[in-house]
């Protein structure tokens, strides 16, 4: 995950907007996660060197891109619809997010490789149908070209290895899929043209999997609630000296729960 | 009379020359009031000239800054109305003149900046264009020698861009997005199109090409490249649904240690590419000739054996006789060398068709008894010499690369006997693909490289070998180190390279005249000047067309190592090659029989078999949880859980 909206880290948590926003102050200031303002909606957090450090992930700390808010946004939210599904929990299964694919693939240059916006693991001795299988995730929130959703599939659904695997092994003729299914969670704008490179694809299809984004996977329009405008803010902000107790980039409501969380 | 001439003269030398100042007075106020445009083009020229762009790219800039000059304009016209938009070029020259003027030149320089920008490069694109074009036909500079060094300086400097290209990580990938073949970057464009890249479309890997280039400058580079872009964009066709699976079969006719090192070097960039298993034959890999058709087995078997014409044409004749008996017997065609060898005895042969419908093979038998013990002693011989690579087991489709290693240098007889069974090998694969090796070679899209083959071709000229791979859909992709490398004789030489649709690639040779005139030539203009004094030129002269060479076998000999020119279709693209770096080879698989030594995939059979099961459940390092076949349709339950998720499946 690459950041996550005060709204979503509240559902995720299972706690209200106010309280996430305290527990989100204090990691701001234990120095573990940033927060800006980046884009329409609840502001946005990110965990620092050190947040990622102390979560053992070794990924380079990096404000989410603005050009990624939506997207980023829609596949948080199917994670948050995915995860307390009571088979989910259930089967104990294991969600693996795109910047973790990225990060093992690491820098290998050459090959131009697709990766899904997730993938969720299913143990082996779970007491499900699908146990031990793995499904690779894809949130689509515009159309893109019939063709080019059809490559993507066809590449997820004959991908044999795992990401960063070298690549003689990513597709093997003869040795089992990775992906034991794929699972599309569209917008409406996408949804016809995923459909359609669904039915394209002939005894594939029956792999793919499509349903609609949830409703609180979309941004919302850039008038938010109060009618105000959003300024987007192309990076975080370090605290300035000439700004005498007020953290540059951070919004009033933040600095009050930042504030409010203060020991 | 004369002092009236004289004056007249005098009155027309000043007229003239006050033409000339006002004209280049216009022109110094025309530059001087369109300052940020004539600046923005000064840099660019200056930019062009030194990374030794074509002006195209200075045209596409300025229209990559489109986009900037609309949001410009249509926010004027939102924020004030469209009068103001029409204005606003002007209004921001205005502006810029009055910020310059109050010393607030950030202002100033921002005020014009979306106007100024596009238009400056725009003419600087033809500015640019207008040097070259004048240098080109030796209308321009200073001196005579001006246009010479022109281009010699714009080579370096085309040449340092490319190589400064090419240091960037991941600015060459191995292949674009639409599956084409990057080779590196482009240093020049002859009669091309111009691009940054040289990139070089899938199909013309399918069809046949030549490389020439000596030893040292970058043709293994190259050639590694090439296999590897082949390999990686076939792939990624196979994995659309476009196109089968690759194979890569390469004949290096050298032999010896250094191919030993190359065939490493191949091994590991293919697999970076996504070769599954690359066998390198004899020393890792063996092939089975036993595997070939009976019909196709005995002339093979025969030719592999050296026979000559006149009064020998008889004991050939005995020879094929006596093969055709043994292969063709009873009990089948042989499965192994000693099985063959076996047969070669009249007592087996008088067993083996002691049936009574038998009586012709009888007769033949009786008649050749006395050469039956040579025959065998011949054949002896040769399988002694050609080792066990060709004993099995193993086939073509074991693998997805074959590297072979014929001892063309070396061993020339066996080498040469080598490559006539292993392209009759890959002939039989490609029509049919034995059973045996559980994958036909029909629908496999087949590169055959061979490397100096005139070192082994004399019992399969090339020219033929490139007929039976035309007609058998295989592409041939022949190496050598020099024009005359190329076949044995110069007609062969002129039917190869005038056959390789695909393309020729030139590297530093010293013979590259005969290529350099396959290229063809091309219509440039040639000016002719007056010399009015060293260094003074006048402004007449005539001009005239005339035909260049496509490719400067000057500047063939001068490239430097890791530059070729690519040739087709009467155009030259010269291209500083990307060289693949790869890492070592991991550690091999453990072993599951005799294929596992050259197949991967017998690994993974054996693992989808449940011999080699692994742990299905997901690992903490990321390992693919699954191992088992692909999903059942929609398994109970699973609807239920993604129901509980997203809701009911929307309709589309």
């Amino acid at each position: 995950m690459y950041g996550v909206q005060l709204d979503h880290l509240a559902k995720g948590l299972d706690v209200t907007q106010a309280r996430a926003r305290a527990i989100a102050a204090g990691w701001r200031d234990r120095r573990l996660a940033e927060s800006a303002r980046l884009g329409p909606g609840a502001p946005w957090i990110w965990l620092t060197r050190t947040g990622l450090a102390s979560c053992g992930l070794a990924y380079s700390p990096a404000p989410p891109a603005l050009a990624r808010l939506a997207h980023i946004r829609a596949v948080t939210a199917v994670r948050l619809a995915l995860e307390p599904a009571a088979g989910y929990a259930a089967a104990g299964a294991y969600w693996r997010g795109e910047r973790r694919l990225r990060a093992r693939a690491g820098g290998r240059v050459g090959l131009r490789e697709h990766f899904p916006d997730g993938e969720v693991h299913w143990p082996s001795g779970a007491a499900v149908a699908w146990a031990g299988e793995c499904w690779a995730i894809e949130a689509e929130l515009t159309r893109k070209t019939v063709s080019r959703t059809m490559a993507i599939m066809r590449e997820l659904l004959t991908r044999t290895g795992d990401y960063g695997c070298p690549a003689a092994g990513a597709r093997v003729p003869g040795r089992p899929a990775r992906h034991a299914r794929v699972l599309y969670i569209c917008a409406p704008a996408a949804l016809s043209t995923v459909a359609r490179a669904r039915d394209a694809l002939g005894s594939a299809a029956a792999r793919i999997e499509i349903r609609s984004l949830p409703p609180d996977a979309m941004l919302p329009s850039p008038a938010g609630p109060r009618g105000r405008s959003v300024r987007p803010s192309a990076s975080p902000r370090k605290p300035g000296p000439n700004v005498a107790g007020t953290a540059v980039g951070r919004d009033a409501s933040d600095q009050d729960a930042s504030e409010r969380a203060a020991p | 009379m004369i002092s009236r001439w004289v004056s007249l003269l005098a009155v027309r030398a000043a007229a003239r020359l006050a033409v000339r100042l006002i004209k280049i007075a216009v022109a110094a106020a025309l530059i001087v009031a369109a300052a940020p445009v004539s600046v923005c083009a000064a840099i660019s020229v200056w930019a062009a000239w030194l990374a030794g762009w074509p002006p195209a790219r200075l045209y596409r800039a300025a229209l990559w800054c489109a986009p900037m000059v609309a949001v410009w304009l249509a926010a004027i016209a939102i924020t004030r109305d469209w009068a103001s938009a029409i204005q606003a070029p002007y209004q921001a020259w205005r502006a810029m003149w009055r910020d310059g003027a109050a010393g607030s030149y950030p202002a100033a320089a921002a005020a014009i900046a979306p106007a100024a920008i596009p238009a400056g490069l725009a003419v600087g694109g033809l500015a640019w264009s207008y040097r070259i074009r004048s240098m080109h036909t030796g209308s321009g500079g200073l001196s005579p020698a001006a246009a010479v060094a022109f281009d010699l300086r714009q080579w370096r400097h085309q040449a340092r861009t490319a190589r400064a290209r090419i240091a960037a990580p991941g600015s060459v990938p191995l292949n674009s997005r639409n599956g084409d073949l990057i080779a590196g970057a482009a240093i020049r464009a002859v009669s091309h199109p111009a691009r940054q890249i040289a990139a070089i479309p899938y199909q013309r890997m399918r069809s046949h090409q030549v490389v020439i280039g000596t030893t040292g400058t970058g043709k293994t580079t190259l050639l590694l490249r090439l296999w590897a872009g082949f390999v990686a964009s076939a792939l990624q066709r196979h994995s659309a649904g476009t196109g089968g699976l690759p194979l890569l079969v390469v004949l290096d006719c050298k032999g010896g240690g250094d191919a030993r090192r190359i065939a490493d070097r191949a091994r590991r960039v293919l697999r970076a590419a996504g070769a599954a298993a690359t066998a390198i034959w004899p020393d890792e890999a063996s092939l089975s000739l036993w595997t070939l058709p009976p019909s196709q087995l005995i002339t093979t078997l025969v030719d592999l054996i050296e026979h000559g014409t006149g009064g020998a044409a008889y004991y050939a004749d005995i020879m094929e006789a006596v093969v055709g008996l043994a292969v063709d017997a009873p009990p089948g065609p042989p499965q192994a060398t000693a099985d063959f060898l076996a047969r070669l005895d009249p007592g087996w042969l008088s067993m083996a068709y002691s049936a009574s419908e038998h009586d012709d093979a009888h007769a033949l038998i009786r008649a050749a008894g006395r050469q039956i013990g040579d025959v065998a002693l011949r054949f002896r011989t040769l399988f002694r010499r050609l080792g066990t690579g060709l004993d099995g087991p193993g086939g073509f489709g074991d693998a997805d690369a074959w590297y072979c290693i014929l001892e063309g240098t070396g061993q020339a007889s066996v080498a040469e006997s080598q490559a006539r069974a292993l392209v009759d090998l890959l002939a039989s694969y490609a029509t049919a693909g034995p059973a045996r090796s559980g994958q036909a070679g029909r629908g496999r899209e087949i590169l055959l490289a061979v490397d100096e083959f005139s070192a082994v071709s004399r019992r399969l000229p090339i020219w033929q070998l490139y007929e039976r791979a035309r007609s058998l859909g295989l592409a041939v992709q022949v190496s050598a180190q020099s024009w005359q490398g190329l076949a044995a004789d110069e007609d062969e030489r002129y039917r190869i390279a005038a056959a390789a649709d695909g393309g020729i690639w030139l590297l530093r040779t010293p013979h590259p005249e005969p290529v350099a005139a396959l290229a063809g030539s091309r219509q440039v203009m040639d000016t002719t000047r007056r010399l009015l004094g060293v260094p003074v030129w006048s402004h007449q002269g005539t001009s005239r067309m005339r035909l260049a060479p496509v490719v400067d076998p000057a500047l063939i000999r001068a490239l430097d190592v890791g530059q070729a020119a690519y040739i087709y279709r009467g155009g030259a693209t010269y291209v500083q090659v990307k060289r693949l770096v790869a890492a070592p080879a991991a550690l091999g698989t453990p072993a599951v029989g005799l294929a596992a030594l050259v197949d991967g995939r017998a690994v993974a059979a054996a693992v989808a078999d449940g011999a080699m099961a692994g742990p299905r459940a997901p690992a903490a390092n990321g390992a693919a949880s699954t191992t088992g076949t692909p999903a059942a349709p929609v398994p109970p339950g699973l609807t239920a859980l993604l129901d509980e998720a997203f809701g009911k499946q929307a309709p589309p």
